[in-house]
């Protein structure tokens, strides 16, 4: 999902522009510059306090930068209220409003836009079927269930086709199977709706399969922004590595380079690849863990430092395949799959 | 099952409902009189209920110490409490109560005192005659209690506003101090109307405020009506009224010597009267349960506090008028003048003047049962004040 | 030996009637309710029926004793008098201006309590709101008539900005002010606990779907506030149609209450059956005012 082409034209939708905000003295955000296409999945990804939520809530205008500016679709907007923007929210606690009706839930914002009420009864009908709500219109909310909940609050986002759709951790909620789930709903809905989806989570698997695009947050700041391929091969900080996946760092040569556990072989001690162009050094297995999928090793390398490394369990496994705590192996990996930092 | 309980409750409530509606009913006819023939060793205590300042320690101790009865006091806060309390637990609860013209004839209807002997109370022949046997303790010549002290209902004005001084109670009826005006907020005043009216249209033929038929009633209560929009407030406590005068919102009104004192020593320019029409007037009563657990410590206090000293310090501590004229000079020794302030020695033409509360009953002074009683006077005020 | 037996017998005892108690539940909860539940029955509704009961017995004119015999003598007297009419006019009047009132005082100050101030100053205007309520009512209706007086604080201040006497002392306005006054914190304190509830996403939400600050107070707060509301209303409500004792001290002529009425039936004119007609009035209006509340849904939400 994640190689999938982006439906990207080109033209910035969204643009923040060196954006600084403070809470008495704790800065949430500082230089966070982004620049947002017009249909593209984007995801704000970071670790709780870094600035992402921040981010969002500047953009949706629930907050006001210190300075920096904000526009959304060409129009400066940083000093606009919420109710001035063509963006629509999605919420973490889904926010729905608890004495209306699905249906009036989201009827709401085309009713303040003041559109007509026989368009209003087609666009919510539209909503709830795309969310695959139908027939849910006249229950309250407290009769869904959770991912329901969610479903209602997306479709009184999206029935407004507004230009951005902000969603703010909008499965952190959910179990894993639902969450799942959702997502693979919301690549579709965005397909359905060819919106820009500027998206909020901590879930770095979530960031790597739905986005086109993502920022890493990281202390206010944003780390690195790119394509998930570009992020998790080519990450620009340790922070980065580290927060996307599982990553060896070591220091070779003066240099700090970074080689993440899939990318390195395991072979028998004295059994080099030297010759099909991999760099090898040899170490001692500390730990073995089978997976099931995959093998989990933890190796001392004789070069100093303890690296993970991941092996495919191929063909069937059996105990003579795997490698024995103690044992002595030698630990390869391509030039090419090293990262300098 | 469900139905079954619901009948159970409401046997219950029905049951409760009885019980409640028999402790109402008890009591009936005034008691026959039965009089000890002279006063006999004390009982020991003595259980009394009073109003606020009838029963203070100045001379309730020299009476413990001279009879040995123990006083134990009540404080009752209005007559309709003296009247529950005196009927509390089958009567017997407490021997005296002081009880105000309002309530003695509820009392002795209700069958709640008893007859006392006036002859056992030595100070008694000294008392004013108009207090010996007035209508509201003695009935057909039987007393159901003895007279302590009283007051008038006096025309108290403000001498800086009202201009020249008011003679006539004309001066609460009129438009002269529309707004300006207070009146006690109780049915009684009802009499007062009445009293006024009875120098004003002798063609009603009202010859006791107190008694009136119907249609006196209605005439009354239609001057009342008329004076309504030139009312400020209808005082309920004496502190009210102090309180209308010396803020400005009222003037003139119907009051009581207390509080011209009262307003006199706070330094507001007031004054009171006893119009030409006369003036209705509130007498206490000392009188003794039906039931009476200790009524040789009854009779030594009605005895103690009759006598002229005791009598002397009540009136001066209250603000109200002794019934014994004999306590006169003992006033004047506690305070200088104060015989005069509170026209113990006025002459007879001045209490003839007063004519004293007593409870408006059905059957009136001839026997004829064309009289209004206290439940239509209690509506007809209510229909007054709106 | 004797001994041991007789102490295992009482534990043995209790032991196999909490077991009983185990296994039936209800049974359980039947004999914690029933000491309760007997005395609400006992003390409070059969009051209720002797009430109702009374009310429909009438007073000798001339004994003055309790006839027992069922009449709507006093329901007619009641219905007849305009006197009767106008007070119970007055009181239900009276309590819902004064409900109002207060609903109008109320609502922005628990609003900015509940969603503007800091926690400080939150903490502050709540002893603000509270304090009065620790002092003697009697003592804030007194105040209150001094401030009102001829000479009082409202007119000096009136006189001192060079504007006339206002002269609503003892007067049905000056009973407005009281009421609203004192039964303000009983308004205040559910609308804050309403307001305050209500998760600040969706104020958020109104505003991210267009809603301007009227829309989302009309639409989102209102009605999540509306439990509040009703609670307090029925305190402002009940509390105004029970009350005696404001009338009496700053009322003017014509301010009677219900109360008062039934005061001087029970008090002065012993005519018990009629304040036990009259004392029905307050009841019906009330049981009237939650069916309504109820209708409306306040209960439900809350």
């Amino acid at each position: 999902m994640a190689s999938q082409p982006a439906p990207v034209s080109g033209e910035i939708i969204v643009r923040v522009n060196n954006v600084r905000k403070t809470y008495r003295s704790t800065v949430a955000v500082e230089h966070v510059d982004l620049e947002i296409r017009r249909g593209e999945f984007f995801t704000l990804l970071g670790p709780s306090g870094s600035g992402k939520t921040t981010t969002l809530r500047l953009i949706a205008g629930f907050e006001l930068p210190d300075s920096g500016m904000i526009e959304i679709n060409g129009a400066d907007v940083t000093k606009k209220p919420p109710y001035d923007r063509d963006i629509n929210t999605v919420f973490q606690d889904y926010a729905l409003f608890p004495h209306m009706s699905v249906a009036q839930n989201i009827a709401y914002g085309l009713e303040t836009r003041g559109v007509k009420r026989a368009d209003i009864i087609t666009r919510v009908d539209e909503a709830l079927r795309m969310v695959r709500l139908e027939g849910f219109g006249e229950r309250l909310p407290a009769q869904l269930s959770g991912g329901q909940r969610q479903r209602v609050g997306l479709a009184r986002a999206i029935v407004n086709r507004p230009q951005v759709l902000l969603l703010d951790e909008p499965l952190g909620a959910l179990d894993l199977k639902l969450r799942q789930e959702m997502q693979s709903e919301l690549k579709r809905i965005q397909a359905e709706v060819n919106i820009t989806f500027l998206y909020v989570t901590h879930d770095q698997e979530e960031a790597l399969t739905m986005s086109d695009r993502l920022a890493v947050f990281n202390k206010g700041r944003i780390e690195q922004m790119g394509t998930p391929v570009e992020v998790y091969e080519k990450p620009s900080t340790e922070f980065v590595a580290n927060f996307l996946g599982t990553t060896n760092i070591l220091d070779r040569d003066g240099r700090r380079i970074m080689i993440r556990p899939e990318k390195m072989v395991l072979t028998g001690s004295g059994d080099t690849l030297a010759a099909a162009g991999y760099h090898g050094e040899p170490g001692i297995v500390r730990d073995a863990i089978y997976v099931g999928m995959f093998s989990r090793y933890l190796v001392e390398l004789s070069g100093g430092a303890v690296v993970t490394v991941v092996q495919q369990n191929l063909d069937r496994f059996s105990a003579s395949q795997a490698r024995q705590r103690g044992e002595h192996v030698q630990v390869s990996w391509r030039p090419e799959n090293v990262n300098a930092l | 099952m469900k139905q079954q309980r619901m009948t159970g409750w409401v046997a219950a409530g029905v049951g409760i409902t009885a019980l409640i509606a028999l402790g109402t009913t008890a009591m009936a006819a005034p008691v026959k009189p039965d009089y000890p023939k002279s006063i006999g060793k004390g009982e020991g205590q003595l259980n009394i209920v009073a109003w606020e300042g009838y029963a203070q320690d100045d001379w309730v101790k020299p009476f413990e110490a001279a009879t040995s009865c123990k006083v134990n006091r009540k404080y009752a806060g209005s007559s309709d409490e003296m009247v529950t309390l005196m009927r509390q637990g089958g009567g017997s609860e407490y021997d005296l109560v002081s009880a105000s013209g309002d309530a003695t004839l509820r009392l002795i209807y209700g069958g709640a005192v008893q007859p006392v002997s006036v002859d056992l109370i030595d100070d008694y022949k000294n008392f004013l005659p108009q207090l010996q046997s007035p209508p509201h303790n003695t009935i057909n010549g039987i007393h159901y209690g003895i007279s302590y002290d009283w007051g008038p209902n006096t025309l108290l004005y403000n001498t800086d506003k009202v201009t020249p001084a008011p003679t006539s109670w004309s001066v609460i009826y009129s438009d002269a101090y529309k707004g300006k005006v207070t009146v006690p907020d109780n049915p009684i005043q009802i009499a007062d109307a009445a009293l006024y009216l009875m120098a004003t249209k002798p063609e009603l033929g009202i010859k006791d405020p107190y008694e009136l038929t119907q249609k006196q009633l209605d005439a009354a209560g239609d001057l009342l009506k008329a004076q309504q929009p030139l009312i400020k407030k209808y005082w309920a406590l004496a502190s009210d009224e102090i309180e209308l005068f010396k803020n400005g919102d009222a003037v003139v009104g119907a009051a009581w010597p207390y509080q011209t004192n009262t307003l006199k020593a706070a330094n507001v320019k007031v004054e009171d009267t006893i119009p030409a029409e006369g003036a209705t007037g509130w007498a206490d009563t000392w009188m003794l349960s039906a039931k009476a657990k200790h009524p040789n410590c009854a009779y030594l206090w009605m005895q103690y506090v009759s006598t002229p000293k005791v009598q002397a310090q009540q009136a001066i501590y209250f603000g109200a008028t002794p019934a014994n004229k004999l306590a006169c000079s003992e006033m004047d020794k506690l305070e200088a003048g104060s015989c005069t302030k509170y026209h113990l020695d006025a002459p007879a033409s001045y209490f003839d003047k007063i004519k004293f509360w007593k409870t408006p009953r059905a059957e009136c002074g001839d026997g004829s049962k064309s009289c209004t009683n206290y439940t239509k006077w209690q509506q007809k005020w209510q229909q007054i004040k709106g | 030996m004797t001994a041991l037996t007789t102490q295992t017998t009482p534990s043995g005892a209790l032991r196999r009637f909490s077991a009983l108690l185990w296994r039936h539940p209800r049974f359980g909860a039947a004999l914690l309710l029933t000491p309760p539940l007997g005395w609400f029955v006992l003390i409070y509704l059969a009051a209720l029926v002797a009430l109702f009961v009374s009310a429909f017995w009438t007073v000798d004119d001339f004994t003055g004793e309790i006839i027992h015999e069922w009449s709507l003598t006093n329901f007619i007297t009641i219905a007849g008098d305009p006197t009767y009419r106008a007070i119970a006019l007055r009181t239900v009047g009276m309590a819902a201006i004064v409900t109002i009132t207060d609903i109008v005082l109320a609502f922005p100050f628990a609003y900015y309590m509940a969603r503007i101030a800091g926690p400080k100053l939150r903490a502050a205007l709540f002893a603000l709101v509270l304090l009065p309520l620790w002092s003697s009512y009697l003592a804030r209706v007194y105040s209150w008539r001094l401030i009102l007086s001829n000479d009082g604080l409202l007119n000096w201040s009136l006189a001192h900005l060079g504007l006339p006497a206002l002269n609503i002392g003892y007067t049905n306005w000056a009973m407005w002010i009281v009421f609203s006054y004192i039964w303000l914190p009983f308004m205040i304190t559910p609308i804050y606990a309403a307001l305050e509830r209500i998760p600040h996403s969706l104020f958020e939400a109104s505003q991210d779907l267009g809603g301007r600050g009227f829309r989302t107070l009309r639409k989102v707060v209102l009605p999540l506030a509306l439990p509040g509301i009703i609670a307090g209303s029925i305190f402002t409500f009940s509390l105004t149609l029970g009350d005696y004792i404001t009338p009496i001290l700053v009322g003017g002529p014509g301010s009677d209450f219900i109360g008062n009425v039934v005061y001087a039936n029970v008090g002065i004119a012993n005519n018990i059956p009629f304040a036990a007609a009259y004392a029905a009035i307050p009841l019906v209006v009330m049981c009237i005012y939650l069916l309504v509340a109820r209708r409306l849904g306040a209960f439900e939400m809350m």
